[in-house]
């Protein structure tokens, strides 16, 4: 409904008055339209726009709403509704229609016709009638809207079927315009059509054929598709197993234990492979070990500072003493250590597939560190 | 100081322009005042802070050490020395508690007006500091700068609103909103105001692209963060946050709570005044407590992780150099250790490492009994106790499963500035600390 209020709202309010209210507008244009005002449009386009309106509704529901407004365009001109009261809600529209059906369903769909066809010289009735061929069916059927609806979408056609629509129902629904014609005025009886017939054939056929010549493409499409996937996943294992591994080692010799002095932290190996090699005194023992350069806290790369002696991470300031344990900031835990071991040809040994934390006492183990 | 003429030299010809905007921007406010003719005063007032403004600003452009304007050493050495992280806490809460107090004071607009010119002539005077400059020019914080003056202005428009409805509703009128609220159309009122809000706002990213272009590093490597390594700048309160907690509580269970907090709010909030229109009268609790999340919890720690966090994540004064070096004594411990150490001057208990899975657990939570008896009473036994205390009127209304919701959200939020309070003053690192489960609190 809001359709034909809009319309009668760009008519008459919206050019002089520009700063109303939404909610002013709207009760600016209901009243007018209630009092016949005289800027408002012929009182027949009120029904008309509310056909119109109700076939630009949704999809399954379309066909079915407007054909219950169909009859509803006639029964609003019919003086039983006060024409110049207040304007008919769809619910009252649709109420109307259905008693006014079901008083004529005894009768057949024959007396419902006229009725449609009295409505028929009005342009907007005319349009309505587009759908009017399945005005008389609901008269049988249920009376709620969601049953209406199921209905629809069933596709089942309840209901006696009127004499025009005998033919319409035999036909494919594919010739609504060729039955749009006649729909209007009284129907002459029809001569013997044999192009239908034809047509119809000619349809189903070319239908036929782009179903065939649709289904193959898509058989192809989908096939092809499915090999060049096939490939896809096949390549695609194939680069999880690369030629060549541009990671470093995960084993690495760091240098004759000489190369690291007491208390000395070597951090040359941290770009490369992410350690440092410590000579240190770890609970009254010297060992050299080797820290992963990975953050307790977060994950960020620790920094060792050497004039403070202490590792410190630059993201939230964690810092950790020369043996790796942290003693500032948010890390909850000590620096990991990597395996290190003395190789065959006296060179240590870092082994990187390996780790030990001291919070869970693997710092005892003897792969953890060598005796310096 | 070679470096600091050359410095200034530099930075001569946008203070220049920087002073001269301000000259310009209080010349057309005076102009206005005038011309409304109530306010003669704080027009002529005006008009002689441009007049100093352009002074300030042809001495800025002379670019010599001697002439152009800032701070003098000493108040900076001042401001080096007090600040720190509790004085900046401590500071910014005093300074918001001091304008929700005042509010009718600072939302005239005089006054508002007052304290923008002030700060800006603060900013120039300090960024003829080069540290400070150094900082707040750097392409990534210009926007931030930017955002505190934006933020502080929407602040204030929405105060000053609530404040004069609350007057409004203390005579007994209605609000200002419920009486203009005139409607206008979404087609073509706003859609035509988004569209040119749309387009002017592009054309000022690409200006602003072009004159401060992104300053891009070399490329990232896992084994090498840079110092500081800062988070994009609206991450930065959550950055602040994982100083003081393990990431799995403050990286992921506390902005679920904020998310979780949020979406909870119209189940909790039981008071229906104030629904479109601004008051805090009405509202004190609800805007109180946003007002405490977001301007202090939030807001406040953005600012102290752009500007006053350095290399190392140390604090630095604003007139500070950055230096990696800066040693500070951080030291912390865990509450286990503080009890069985500290307190009964006893080793940790540990269980041997060949004892059965039960009696490690049992060590552990042994270990960890007052860091758990401790959670565990601030989160079980203070709603209860709330309830019965200062929101008895709250429990009555809400109920208990609401409140119950509300009083743990509420512990929740406490429980960051309590973290960093008990860091502060007792070095305490965690109440519970499991590293063997990575659990910390």
């Amino acid at each position: 409904m809001t359709h034909a209020s809009r319309a009668g709202v760009k008519v008459s309010s919206m050019a002089d008055r520009k700063k109303m209210s939404v909610a002013e507008i709207l009760a600016a244009a209901r009243a007018q339209k209630a009092g016949g005002g005289e800027s408002s449009p012929p009182a027949e386009s009120e029904p008309a726009s509310a056909a119109d309106n109700a076939a630009e509704t949704t999809a399954a529901a379309s066909s079915e709403v407007a054909a219950a407004e169909a009859p509803a365009a006639p029964a609003a001109a019919t003086p039983a509704v006060a024409k110049g009261g207040a304007r008919p809600s769809v619910a009252e529209i649709m109420k109307l229609a259905r008693q006014k059906a079901a008083a004529e369903a005894p009768a057949e769909a024959a007396p419902a016709k006229p009725a449609a066809k009295a409505a028929a010289p009005k342009p907007a009735a005319a349009k309505a009638s587009g759908d009017k061929p399945a005005a008389p069916k609901m008269a049988a059927m249920p009376r709620d809207t969601a049953s209406i609806l199921a209905a629809a979408r069933a596709g089942a056609k309840p209901g006696p079927v009127s004499k025009a629509d005998a033919p319409a129902s035999a036909k494919p629904q594919a010739k609504p315009a060729a039955k749009e014609k006649p729909a209007g005025r009284p129907v002459p009886p029809k001569p013997t059509r044999p192009t239908p017939t034809l047509k119809k054939a000619a349809a189903e056929d070319r239908r036929g054929f782009l179903s065939v010549a649709m289904g193959s493409f898509m058989a192809v499409g989908f096939s092809a598709l499915s090999v060049t996937g096939g490939l896809f996943s096949l390549g695609l294992a194939r680069f999880l197993f690369p030629n060549v591994l541009a990671e470093p080692p995960s084993r690495f010799k760091v240098g004759f234990k000489e190369a690291f002095p007491t208390g000395k932290v070597e951090t040359k190996f941290v770009a490369q492979y992410g350690v440092w090699v410590v000579n240190s005194e770890f609970q009254g023992v010297e060992q050299i070990y080797a820290l992963k350069t990975v953050c307790t806290h977060l994950g960020c790369t620790p920094n060792w500072l050497e004039a403070e002696q202490k590792f410190k991470c630059p993201c939230h300031g964690s810092g950790f003493y020369k043996d790796g344990v942290n003693f500032e900031g948010p890390a909850p835990r000590p620096l990991e250590r990597y395996a290190i071991n003395v190789s065959d040809d006296g060179q240590l040994e870092v082994d990187k597939s390996r780790t030990f934390q001291e919070e869970l006492g693997q710092w005892a183990d003897p792969a953890s560190f060598v005796t310096a | 100081m070679h470096s600091n003429e050359l410095f200034l030299k530099d930075v001569a010809g946008f203070l220049g322009g920087y002073y001269a905007a301000i000259a310009i921007m209080n010349g057309i406010a005076a102009l206005i005042l005038w011309q409304r003719k109530h306010q003669p005063v704080w027009a002529v007032i005006w008009t002689t802070f441009a007049c100093v403004m352009m002074v300030l600003g042809s001495l800025a452009l002379s670019g010599s050490e001697a002439t152009v304007p800032s701070l003098p050493e000493s108040v900076r050495n001042l401001v080096n020395t007090l600040s720190g992280p509790v004085n900046y806490t401590v500071g910014t809460t005093v300074l918001l508690v001091g304008f929700f107090v005042y509010r009718k004071f600072f939302v005239q607009p005089m006054v508002a007006w007052s304290l923008f010119n002030v700060a800006l002539l603060l900013m120039g005077l300090s960024m003829a500091d080069q540290n400070f400059a150094l900082i707040v020019m750097k392409a990534d914080n210009v926007p931030i700068v930017g955002l505190v003056f934006l933020l502080a202005f929407f602040t204030w428009v929405a105060t000053k609103q609530a404040v004069v409805n609350d007057e409004r509703m203390l005579r007994g009128e209605p609000p200002i909103e419920k009486v203009n609220d005139e409607k206008v159309l979404v087609w073509p009122d706003l859609v035509y105001t988004e569209l040119i809000c749309m387009i002017a706002v592009t054309a000022f990213l690409l200006a602003w692209a072009i004159l401060l272009p992104a300053p891009l590093e070399e490329p990232a490597s896992s084994v090498k963060t840079p110092n500081p390594s800062k988070a994009p700048w609206y991450f930065l309160g959550l950055q602040e946050m994982l100083v003081y907690f393990d990431p799995w509580y403050a990286g992921v269970v506390l902005p679920s709570l904020v998310i979780f907090g949020l979406m909870a709010l119209p189940y909790i909030d039981f008071n229906k005044k104030g629904n479109g229109y601004y008051t805090i009268a009405e509202r004190k609790f609800a805007y109180l407590t946003f007002q405490f999340g977001f301007l202090e919890l939030w807001i406040t720690l953005i600012i102290l992780g752009t500007f006053l966090r350095g290399p190392n994540w140390n604090f630095f004064g604003p007139f500070e150099y950055w230096s990696p070096y800066k040693v500070e004594v951080l030291n912390n411990v865990d509450l286990p250790q503080m009890f069985w150490i500290g307190l009964f001057d006893r080793p940790l208990p540990l269980a041997a490492a060949d004892s059965p899975w039960y009696v490690q657990i049992g060590t552990i939570l042994l270990r960890e009994a007052p860091g758990l008896i401790l959670v565990g009473a601030y989160l079980v036994l203070l709603p209860p106790l709330m309830a019965v205390t200062i929101f008895r009127r709250y429990y009555a209304k809400m109920g208990l499963i609401r409140y119950m919701v509300m009083a743990n959200l509420m512990l929740l939020m406490l429980s960051l500035p309590l973290k960093m309070i008990l860091r502060w003053t007792v070095n305490l690192k965690y109440i519970v600390s499991i590293p063997e489960i990575s659990l910390n609190f």
